[in-house]
């Protein structure tokens, strides 16, 4: 056989390979002629109602069912020939990019069922619901207050696709079509002299406009936050800013806390008069560590709730928290600032008094009665320098044992101090 | 031929079982006896600093208001009497220079006081001509030549000044931390910065003003690092004040294991605030919860 020969027939074998392999694929399961996207119906019967909705799912309006279920078996619900939150992406891929600055959760967990009727629907993109109300379905609170601003901010109302992207964006935060200020410019362009006017002539154009406004609307007058900062609610932007007319307009009058404590000096005073400070306090940011300067949806203009803000820094506390059985009830809620003074205090860990019987007295006052000798006069037999108080048998954040002790009761606790009893 | 091969092959099995044990055995901590109380025998509350250097050992006894010295001889330590400065109310980190001055951060104010080895209130370390932005330390270390390093959080920099005061060096932190709340000096003369919300360290090389990160972030290992010292050997250790334990970490960095855990017993730690490791190579830890200073030998 010549090399010419070899050659031919290999090439032949590759093609008579493809082809066999590829008319395998067009009817694997090697229907009766006349039976692709019939069969199916002859037994489920229902589908032919779902077969008349306005929008259909590609593979569904072609007959393809066995696109996405295996007619025979398979290791999924319903037949499918792969797990629910990842049969999609067999078609789909590149929903969420690799590298997404922001992607929604359950485009990523591939939860696409919650938005999306797989087979189809009224409304387009086979949606489950139009418009706002399939956003809202999940988003309550958020329709809840947008529903309730007195001052609405209009594409909110005409739909949320206006300035979001439902399943990823690769180049913004919190699934915006483009950046702020870049998306609020496009509506609100800043040399129209309303724009000016509004803003006492400080040259905004290029700043964070959710720094101070609400983007889905505010029950204030120009959509601020919930809660504005005074000096942002009067207009009184000088009061911290630089002149509008000088050429670093945006400019804080002074640095860190010198700038709050011009209007704050009590406060600030206090703060910086106790034992132990916050450190965050006194670094370069300062108080905008934890507090936004301009407005803000939380009550004292804190930039977040306490459990994400505090979370920020002390995440390992978080995430003992969150592994923890048995949480205490302040904690629980992120009410960090029940107990730890956020600022500064005199006292360890910044608690709120001076020993933990005090400041646990201050909800649980059973503990004033309680039989277990506590306080100066009771010694601590593990350590001679140590009383005994509550956080001597409480974990005061949680444990994985009943009443957040820091062992299990029955066994462990009392024999720590009482080895005598130890078994 | 055949026996050079075999003595070579057996001679890197040997190194690599031994630089294997090496890797996989951290540093051990051997309990030695604490200190609970001074010289008078009263009891020490709440200490958040520890300095050691030669054979002063000196406590900041946060909750009395005190500093303590301590004399250390061979594997046991004395009292050495206690010093109370109006100036001083609240000390929460320490340092010693080579004449046995003590350099104490003051929590209340704020501001590093320096005290005379007569005990002698010496004034509040200022530097010596105009330095810009305000200076607020978090901690302060002082190296072989008694050059102090002041760790300044309120213009995010680290200051060096010699013992005349004058400074000799101004570093800016680096654009991306979490919160820097401590600073050590490792025997080269590198500065060594702790990021206790970002886990991990930063070094700033000799001479280099570039600060760069030396670990990868400890986020398995550590919990919440308040504070970071060197051995004679070069070895790293964290001070893991919500973990409750040390970390060790080797010159480069790299992680090397970790010990002790929560609890009120000897040889446990609660919030744990400083550590200084001594020449003949005890770990002294300012045990903040447990009022008292566990010592430990460190070992191979």
């Amino acid at each position: 056989m010549t090399l010419r020969t070899k050659a031919v027939l290999i090439i032949l074998a590759m093609v008579t390979t493809v082809v066999v392999a590829s008319s395998h694929a067009q009817d694997k399961f090697r229907l009766k002629p006349g039976a692709h996207g019939k069969v199916c119906l002859n037994c489920h019967e229902g589908f032919k109602e779902k077969l008349k909705l306005p929008f259909l799912h590609t593979p569904v309006r072609k007959g393809d069912c066995s696109d996405c279920h295996n007619p025979h078996t398979s290791s999924h619900g319903k037949l499918l020939s792969e797990s629910a939150n990842r049969i999609c992406f067999s078609c789909h891929e590149g929903i969420v990019p690799g590298k997404a600055r922001s992607a929604h959760k359950v485009a990523v967990e591939g939860n696409c069922v919650k938005c999306h009727d797989p087979h189809g629907a009224k409304n387009k993109n086979n949606l489950l619901q139009a418009g706002n109300d399939l956003c809202s379905g999940c988003h309550q609170r958020l329709a809840k207050e947008v529903a309730g601003n007195k001052f609405k901010h209009n594409p909110v109302e005409k739909g949320c696709l206006n300035c979001h992207t439902p399943h990823a964006s690769a180049n913004t935060l919190s699934l915006l079509k483009s950046d702020v200020p870049g998306l609020c410019v496009a509506c609100h362009k800043p040399d129209v002299p309303a724009f000016g006017k509004a803003h006492m002539g400080y040259p905004v154009a290029k700043s964070n406009c959710s720094s101070c406004h609400d983007p889905h609307g505010s029950g204030s007058r120009g959509i601020l936050w919930g809660k504005p900062h005074q000096p942002v609610a009067n207009k009184m932007c000088t009061q911290c800013h630089l002149d509008p007319a000088s050429p670093d307009a945006l400019k804080t009058r002074k640095g860190g806390y010198d700038l709050c404590r011009g209007c704050h000096n009590t406060q600030m005073n206090e703060i910086l008069g106790r034992n132990r400070i916050h450190w965050p306090v006194v670094d370069k940011v300062s108080c905008q560590n934890c507090h936004r300067p301009h407005a803000s949806r939380e009550t004292a203009l804190l930039k977040g709730s306490q459990l994400r803000l505090c979370g920020d820094c002390h995440g390992d506390t978080i995430e003992r928290l969150d592994k923890s059985v048995v949480k205490h009830k302040p904690v629980q809620e992120g009410n960090c600032t029940k107990c730890h003074m956020p600022h500064s205090s005199n006292n360890v860990l910044l608690l709120d008094n001076t020993t933990p019987i005090n400041l646990c007295g201050t909800c649980h006052d059973w503990q004033k009665h309680s039989s277990h000798p506590i306080g100066e006069k009771a010694a601590d037999k593990r350590n001679r320098n140590i009383t005994m108080d509550c956080s001597s048998c409480h974990a005061p954040h949680g444990s994985e044992h009943k009443r957040f002790t820091w062992y299990d009761v029955k066994m462990e606790l009392c024999v720590q101090c009482h080895e005598q009893y130890k078994r | 031929m055949r026996s050079a091969l075999k003595y070579i092959l057996s001679a890197s099995m040997s190194l690599a079982v031994v630089a294997g044990a090496h890797a996989a055995e951290p540093l051990k901590l051997k309990l030695m006896a604490p200190i609970y109380v001074d010289g008078k025998g009263g009891g020490i509350k709440q200490p958040e600093g520890v300095s050691c250097r030669g054979n002063a050992l000196v406590v900041a006894d946060t909750g009395n208001g005190r500093l303590l010295r301590y004399t250390i001889a061979g594997d046991n330590w004395s009292p050495g009497g206690e010093i109370v400065l109006p100036q001083l109310p609240f000390p929460i980190r320490v340092d010693v220079n080579s004449k046995g001055e003590i350099f104490a951060l003051d929590g209340k104010s704020r501001r590093i006081g320096r005290v005379a080895a007569s005990g002698d209130f010496l004034g509040y370390v200022t530097p010596a001509g105009e330095v810009q932005g305000n200076i607020v330390p978090r901690s302060l270390r002082i190296d072989r030549n008694d050059n102090l390093y002041i760790l300044d959080v309120s213009s995010a920099r680290v200051l060096v000044m010699d013992p005349s005061g004058k400074i000799q060096r101004e570093i800016p932190f680096p654009k991306e931390y979490g919160f820097f709340s401590d600073l050590s000096v490792d025997a080269g003369g590198n500065i060594l910065l702790l990021d206790s919300v970002g886990k991990r360290v930063f070094r700033i090389a000799k001479d280099s003003p570039e600060t760069k990160p030396l670990s990868k972030s400890l986020d398995e290992e550590v919990h919440f690092p308040v504070a970071i010292a060197t051995d004679k050997q070069g070895t790293i250790f964290l001070v893991d004040q919500n973990g409750n334990g040390v970390v060790f970490l080797g010159p480069d960095g790299s992680f090397r294991g970790r010990r002790l855990s929560m609890g009120w017993r000897d040889g446990f730690l609660r919030y744990p605030a400083q550590m200084c490791i001594s020449e003949n190579g005890t770990a002294f830890i300012a045990d903040r919860g447990n009022n008292r200073v566990e010592a430990f030998l460190v070992t191979e």
